[in-house]
């Protein structure tokens, strides 16, 4: 029982991550990001390569994020501020456009067979009070929880995030009162794919790394920022972590239903709930 | 000059096999390009016309050849009946996967009808009479009047006469009383409605008419590709159709097919080991589509023809 609530706290906090990227992108960019998962294999991809080459795993993580920044940038400040003005369908076309690049560049660089990445801990799971705890569950969780913090430090305390949530509540006030939107724009880019980064190391030991083993961590991220309310960052959060237990309980009793479970849950979300648990409600969202 | 063209382009087309005799695969990729321009003339009709977007098309593809199969080889129906079927079942889960359409827009129906499209192949994975996980082998040929279908070539003219018939019905039904409604809506739907348009009604049309594109090329991928299985119907292959339609040119009649054939022939005649970077040089393709050619490659031909047109008007 306390297992499968840790262990769908741990897949939780992977799904919490992407949907955390995903929301942050839409709140304030208006702009659904559909490559969010492919940019975190992309990015799982280039850590392995480092740690292959014998560079010590936190250094890799580290310097994965700092990749994920730095193309997050290069992004905002190439492509997506032109594509925010065009249509919905365009954005989505161009996210997906990038899902294909980055899966084919994976793909051609380090080949489409799966790969074993290593995990952070080496070791047998923990006993702790009748729970069986594995390693890997426990340093995603903990680095989930970490970041979570950081994130809501940023967003709270310092000048930049109280920006950006301006910017999420009203792009016209925001540019009146002087905010810098661009670089508010570049920065939740950059950050969101930062959690990209962070969120394919983490998941990468736990499947096998190929080009394509995002896919469903980006729908499930999907899933939980819509339960959320796809509005707040604390709803992809909550929604990451109801979604990773409820699959697992699932699993266990109704294992006949548990990959259909989720996506039926989400339409019935969107169109009962649309404002998901922790949205805003809006009159009108198109 | 204007009715001339079509029919010299008609006898070209019948004529293909005739100079690729010698080589059948090429005839095979042809034909699925083909294929994929029935289903995605759907989508066509949906995103360019309705204004919907769909991210589960290829699970419409799935539910139409997998009934018509179904129907041949459990049910040992004549394959014009099989042929029906699959389209009508395509239809019948139109219907229940516009309905979502009805209250969504956007984004959500795009993360809507993508999970939608995955429910349908999770339970194509778990029903028994679909071959569940290992896929259904060895699926008849199409057979029509007595006559098997049984090689490319033959295959070829099915496959033409349906792509004809639904290019054919879609250029009737964009001028249509219910296409007229469906660009008004696309472009305003507080404007249409205020003109006395049912959206419901024009939404759930828009769906079925799509989805029985989609059967229909779902019913002559099965027949000649002759295996199925409910992977290869996933997201990939709806974020396929759905660069298809917009490399082709979202809201042109001929664009799927251009869309189509490029995708297609360019995927498979890449030498091997370059395959996996097809998507890359398709991403940028789209991205560059998406920003400068709202009407995509077929704009090209677009420009060229109103470069034509103009000069005759100066000559004169």
């Amino acid at each position: 029982m306390l297992n499968l609530v840790f262990r769908g706290l741990a897949t939780g906090s992977i799904y919490s991550l992407t949907a955390m990227g995903i929301v942050l992108v839409l709140s304030t960019t208006n702009v659904m990001n559909f490559a969010q998962g492919d940019m975190g294999m992309f990015l799982a991809f280039i850590a392995f390569a480092l740690i292959m080459r014998n560079f010590p795993y936190p250094i890799a993580i580290i310097s994965v994020v700092v990749i994920g920044l730095i193309l997050g940038t290069l992004l905002e400040r190439g492509l997506m501020s032109k594509v925010r003005k065009t249509s919905h369908l365009g954005m989505i076309i161009v996210t997906l456009a990038l899902t294909m690049i980055l899966e084919g560049l994976a793909g051609y660089f380090f080949g489409t067979t799966p790969l074993l990445f290593p995990p952070l801990l080496k070791g047998p799971p923990i006993q702790f009070a009748g729970v069986i705890l594995d390693r890997q569950d426990l340093v995603s969780l903990a680095i989930s929880g970490i970041v979570v913090l950081i994130l809501f430090i940023i967003l709270y305390r310092t000048k930049i995030g109280i920006a950006s949530r301006s910017l999420a509540e009203d792009e016209y006030g925001a540019r009146l009162l002087g905010i810098p939107i661009k670089s508010i724009y570049t920065f939740i880019w950059a950050a969101s794919f930062g959690l990209a980064g962070l969120a394919g190391v983490m998941v990468a030991p736990k499947l096998s790394l190929e080009p394509s083993f995002m896919i469903v961590i980006q729908l499930k991220a999907f899933i939980a920022a819509v339960l959320g309310g796809m509005s707040s960052v604390v709803g992809a959060v909550v929604g990451g972590l109801i979604l990773g237990v409820l699959e697992n309980f699932i699993a266990y009793y109704i294992p006949q239903i548990k990959d259909s479970f989720s996506l039926i849950l989400v339409v019935v979300v969107l169109l009962l709930l649309p404002e998901g648990l922790f949205g805003r409600r809006q009159a009108r969202r198109a | 000059m204007k009715k001339i063209t079509p029919i010299i382009l008609l006898i070209i087309a019948l004529f293909i096999p005739v100079f690729l005799r010698e080589r059948p695969s090429l005839i095979y990729y042809i034909n699925l390009s083909m294929i994929y321009a029935i289903s995605a003339q759907g989508l066509n009709l949906l995103m360019g016309i309705a204004g919907q977007i769909s991210l589960g098309h290829a699970a419409f593809m799935a539910i139409g050849g997998y009934t018509s199969a179904i129907l041949v080889m459990s049910f040992h129906l004549p394959f014009i009946i099989a042929l029906i079927g699959g389209i009508l079942v395509a239809c019948a889960f139109g219907v229940i996967i516009g309905f979502p359409a009805l209250r969504l827009k956007g984004f959500y129906l795009a993360i809507a009808t993508l999970a939608l499209g995955n429910v349908v192949t999770d339970i194509i994975k778990r029903l028994k009479i679909t071959g569940g996980d290992y896929g259904l082998r060895n699926i008849p040929p199409p057979s029509l009047f007595g006559f098997e279908l049984q090689n490319n070539l033959s295959q070829f003219y099915l496959v033409l006469g349906c792509l004809l018939l639904v290019i054919f019905v879609t250029r009737n039904f964009i001028k249509s009383k219910s296409g007229m409604a469906l660009q008004a809506m696309r472009d305003s739907e507080t404007g249409a409605r205020a003109v006395g348009i049912n959206i419901s009604n024009y939404k759930l049309l828009a769906f079925i008419v799509a989805s029985a594109f989609a059967g229909l090329g779902g019913v002559l991928y099965a027949h000649s590709v002759t295996y199925l299985h409910p992977t290869n119907f996933g997201l990939g292959f709806s974020i396929d159709l759905l660069a298809i339609t917009i490399i082709g040119g979202i809201g042109t009649l001929w664009g799927v097919v251009l869309g189509s054939f490029l995708w297609v022939l360019v995927r498979n005649l890449m030498g091997t080991g370059l395959e996996v970077l097809t998507g890359v040089l398709f991403g940028v393709i789209l991205i560059l589509v998406v920003l400068f050619l709202p009407r995509g490659l077929s704009e090209i031909f677009f420009r060229i023809s109103n470069r034509f047109k103009s000069k005759e008007v100066q000559e004169k």
